[in-house]
Order: structure tokens, then sequence, then C-alpha cells
């Protein structure tokens, strides 16, 4: 699949976003429970604002996916089928709440309409996050997308976007958290990468569809493509196949990996060990992970084939194994 | 529920492409054109095409055999490109089961077309938006045409008469038969995506004869040599 740059800009600044919020606001309510986590009111507001700047980035920035940027409203209309509606829904809605959220703890209005507003906050921000992800993972047409990993795994690097944010911040202004948030921010790190190697495992035992099936010819036929109706490349060749994109992707991955999550480990498990905290230390693992972030995403749609890439010759075979009992179930019969 | 679509015939098909042309010629003047091209004479000419023909070759070489595929929208009846649709732009009409794009509605997101499997959805670079074959919508119900001029602009052109439309779901209509008669298939049956448009198989033009048909004293053996040896 082709990587689009908006998209990746979204996952970047919504992830931060509404990670960094999640995390402020659940300081903000084990305080309730007794924990000594209240964080300052200048931090809150910090994330509160910044996290408001980012979603909005994000949703500006998504809107160069569109082809009509101004009709995008019209995007809420298929709530009940479209998990890109429900994104859009709960996106908004999350950004709302986040302003009132803003508004209502700046202005010291009753702490339980405060609570109030920040759970929802909470609620729609994960609820956005998560139809996100779905929009990848409900695509059954991209085999290697097409697993609830893809959901885990998204919102895990949100967690990852928004727990290194969340770290720096808290150590410029309450250095007494840093530690188990460091600890918090190094156990997403490290299931990142768990989840990460799991998707790469898992693209090599996809079973994978055939020309055969899809010409819905028998599996024992030799076929190839001979021609594809045009000389040059069309929308789907462009949308589906990155050629330039397949040629770069041994390359990319292995600098990802080392970008989000190697260098982020070192700098993390550093800092445990020596004790030593420095804001440059967060500040560099935020960065790193963003970079990182950013290829990791475009390699997400690198290694997204297509099924409708089979008509052009240009889904890959590895990893195919003949399914058994496919010839009885056909009901296409090649008379002679 | 009426379901209108084309029904392919692989064995008549001879890859001339004039369905394509045609379908491009109908449907860039009409209703729901243009579909915008890019370079039309350049190095790369590029360009939204509803119908696109490949051609595969089967077999092992010398015993091969090649046929053309056109590929346009199967007007899928478990749509999978229906539900995505965040605008409901994209839509199923219950009166006959054509799939179509409100070009109005459509914000370009592009996520139809990565839920169709087929690849029969291209985006308009110049206007923006998704565009699929609409079975010529505006042709099939204009009553300003002779009746038999009302079918979708590929069947009519097609020099080879491959392409057949009709309602599958109607016992009485040519497509309907033709599938039942002919062992109408799919393309990639497995998808769940039930699709509407069907192809007739291709099927190798041998002729067999037993050889005890070919004695001289078999009463029809002047039948098979009229038959079969006709002029030879």
């Amino acid at each position: 699949m082709h990587p689009p740059l908006s998209l990746i800009w979204f996952f970047l600044t919504a992830g931060t976003s509404i990670e960094l919020f999640t995390l402020t606001y659940l300081a903000e309510l084990l305080s309730l429970f007794g924990f000594d986590t209240s964080l300052p009111r200048n931090m809150v507001l910090f994330s509160v604002v910044f996290s408001l700047i980012l979603v909005g980035l994000g949703a500006v920035g998504a809107s160069f996916h569109l082809g009509h940027k101004m009709r995008a409203w019209n995007a809420i209309k298929r709530f009940h089928t479209s998990w890109l509606s429900r994104e859009a829904v709960f996106s908004g809605a999350y950004g709302f709440t986040l302003f009132l959220y803003g508004i209502s703890y700046y202005f010291g209005f009753n702490a339980f309409f405060v609570h109030l507003l920040g759970i929802f906050t909470f609620i729609l921000g994960w609820l956005s996050a998560f139809s996100t992800a779905m929009i990848y993972a409900s695509n059954r047409f991209v085999l290697e997308w097409n697993t609830s990993l893809t959901v885990i795994y998204y919102l895990n690097m949100y967690l990852m976007l928004g727990s290194s944010a969340f770290l720096a911040t808290t150590y410029h202004y309450k250095p007494e958290l840093v530690k188990p948030f460091l600890l918090l921010t190094l156990f997403f790190v490290l299931l990142g990468l768990a989840f990460r190697i799991a998707f790469n495992i898992r693209q090599f035992f996809l079973k994978r569809p055939t020309l055969n099936e899809a010409l819905n010819l028998p599996h024992n036929r030799p076929i190839k493509v001979l021609d594809t109706g045009t000389t040059t490349n069309n929308y789907c060749t462009e949308e589906f196949y990155y050629a330039k994109g397949r040629e770069m992707l041994n390359f990319v991955i292995p600098i990802f990996y080392v970008i989000t999550f190697f260098v982020p480990i070192f700098l993390l498990s550093y800092s445990l060990i020596k004790g030593s905290t420095s804001y440059s230390f967060y500040a560099l693992t935020y960065a790193s992970l963003v970079i990182g972030s950013a290829l990791e995403r475009w390699s997400f749609f690198v290694e997204g084939n297509h099924v409708q890439n089979l008509f052009y010759g240009l889904y890959p075979k590895e990893g195919y194994t003949l399914r058994k009992g496919y010839m009885e179930k056909k009901k296409t019969k090649i008379s002679i | 529920m009426p379901q209108y679509a084309l029904v392919i015939d692989l064995n008549t098909c001879v890859g001339c492409h004039a369905c394509a042309t045609n379908c491009k010629e109908w449907n860039t003047q009409a209703s729901f054109g243009p579909l915008s091209d890019f370079e039309p004479y350049g190095r790369s000419p590029e360009g939204v095409w509803y119908n696109r023909i490949m051609s595969y070759e089967v077999g092992d070489f010398p015993d091969t055999q090649v046929f053309h595929l056109p590929k346009s929208c199967l007007h899928c009846q478990d749509a999978p490109c229906v539900p995505v649709c965040p605008t409901g732009a994209s839509y199923k009409r219950e009166q006959d089961g054509i799939v179509l794009v409100n070009y109005d509605d459509c914000i370009g997101c592009k996520l139809c077309s990565w839920s169709c499997p087929y690849g029969c959805r291209e985006f308009d670079e110049a206007d923006k938006v998704m565009k699929k074959c609409t079975l010529c919508i505006d042709r099939i119900y204009d009553e300003s045409l002779p009746p038999e001029h009302r079918k979708p602009a590929c069947v009519l052109t097609c020099p080879a008469k491959a392409r057949f439309f009709g309602d599958i779901e109607d016992p009485n209509s040519e497509a309907y038969r033709m599938i039942k008669e002919r062992n109408g298939f799919v393309l990639f049956p497995d998808m769940g995506t039930n699709p509407a448009n069907h192809y007739l198989p291709r099927t190798e033009t041998k002729v067999h004869v037993d050889e005890h048909l070919l004695e001289a004293e078999n009463p029809l053996f002047l039948e098979v040599v009229r038959r079969h040896y006709k002029g030879g």
C-alpha cells in the first residue's frame, strides 16, 4: 500500500495528544484515591493545551488525505457501519471535551464536573484511537493488517508516544514522579518491540490467496499475467503497490527498529540503572520515538499487500500453503 | 430483489479492448463523466477507466491457452465498499442492485477502494472523488433510447458478442440463463463479496470421436462423417 504522509502525521499527533492527556488525567484521577500523583496546575494546563494543539494539527494534517476537505464533516453520517466515520466522530468529540476540560480546569469549576469531563475526554480519546486502529485491522483484503494484533500494537504505539512525552513533561514540572513513569514508558516500549516482532513474524505464516483463487481457476493450473490492459501505471498499481517503497523496505525496517525501540530502550534503561535523570534524555527519547514511529508507520503501509495486486501479478507468494479441499468446494466446472 | 449485472463469456472474448474504450468514450461525456486523463499523449499516460482488460496465460508451454478478463465493478451483492464509506456516498440501490457513488457526498478518502478486493474503483485526481462502473445507469433507464439500446455501452459495442446484461435474479433473463446453463462463475469466491457480475468459463474446443464410430459398418458412420468431416 502507498503510505499517505497525512495519515502518518495524524498518527504521531493524535497518538501523543491522546496518551499525553490519558496519563495526565490518570495521575489526577489516582490522586483522588490517595496516591501522591497530583500534578502541578501548570503541568495539567500545559498537557491539555499541548494535546489540544496536537489533535488540531492532526485533524488539519489528516484532511490532506481527503480529496474534498470542505466536505469532511459529511464523514459523521455512517457512524453505524464505518470505522472511519466513528474515528471522525470520536476524534472531534475528544477535541471538544478536551477543550471543555481545559476551560473548566483553568477556571476551577466544580471538581466533580471537571472530573466528569476528564473521564469523558479519556474515554473518547481511547475510542478514537481504537476506531483508527480498526480502520486497518478490519480490512480483510490486506492480510498483514487484518489481525487483532494491529489494534493492540497501534494502541501501544500511542502509549509509547504519549508516555515518553509525559515523562519529559513530568521531569520539568514534578521530577519526583519520573521514576514510576520511566518504568511505565520502558514497559510500553518493550511491549511495542514484542508486538512489532510478532507482527513481522506473522507475515511469514500468512495463508495468502493465489491468482488461481482470484480467477476461480483450479489450483493445479499454472497461470501467469501476460498483460494488465495498460502500458503505464494506474490508480490500482500506484495506490496498492508502492514499488519504490518495496525496494526501500529492507533498508527502512532495521532503521525503524533501532530508532523506535532500541534507542529509547537504551536511554530509558540507562536512566533507570544509573539513576541519572536528565531532561535531554527524555526529550531525546520522545524525539527518537516520533521519528522512529513515522518510519514504522511508513513500513506498516508498505508491508501491506492488497489482494487486488493478484490481478496485476504484484502479490507476494511467500507463505502460501495449498488449502486442502479447495477443489472439492469449487462449483465451477471446466468442461472439455 | 433484482440484481442487474454483466455476464462475460471468456470463450468468445478476444481481448480487443473495445468494451473498455467504448465505456471510456460514453462515460467521459455522460452523466458520470468526465473520466479524467493525465498526459494522454505523453510518456506516461494515466487516467480513470471503469473497465480494464487483463490477459492471462494458463498451462505450461507448449500446452498453453490465453484468455482475456475484462474487469469492471462487479456490483457485489455483499459489497464491502459500501459499509466502509464514512459519508454514505457509496451505496447499493435496492431496486436494481447497482453500486454507485454519489460524487456530491464523496470526500475522496479512498477507503472504499481499499475495501474492494478486485481493484475496480479508481480515484479521479482531477475531480477528487472515487469513480467506478455505473452499469451505464444513464443508458439503461433512458426511455428516449430504443429498447434494444438500453444496455451498458460495453455490451452494445462488443464485436464478439461476449458480453450480456440483465437481471441475474430473474429466471426469464438471458443473463440468468447463461449463468445456469454454462456454469457461470465469479471472481474471488472466497472473499465473501458475492459478486453479481459473472464469467462464463473458457472451454477447450476439441472434437472427440470414438474409434468404433468410424467403422464403416456402423450405421452412424455416414452421419459422423457428414458432421465432423463436412467440407474436409
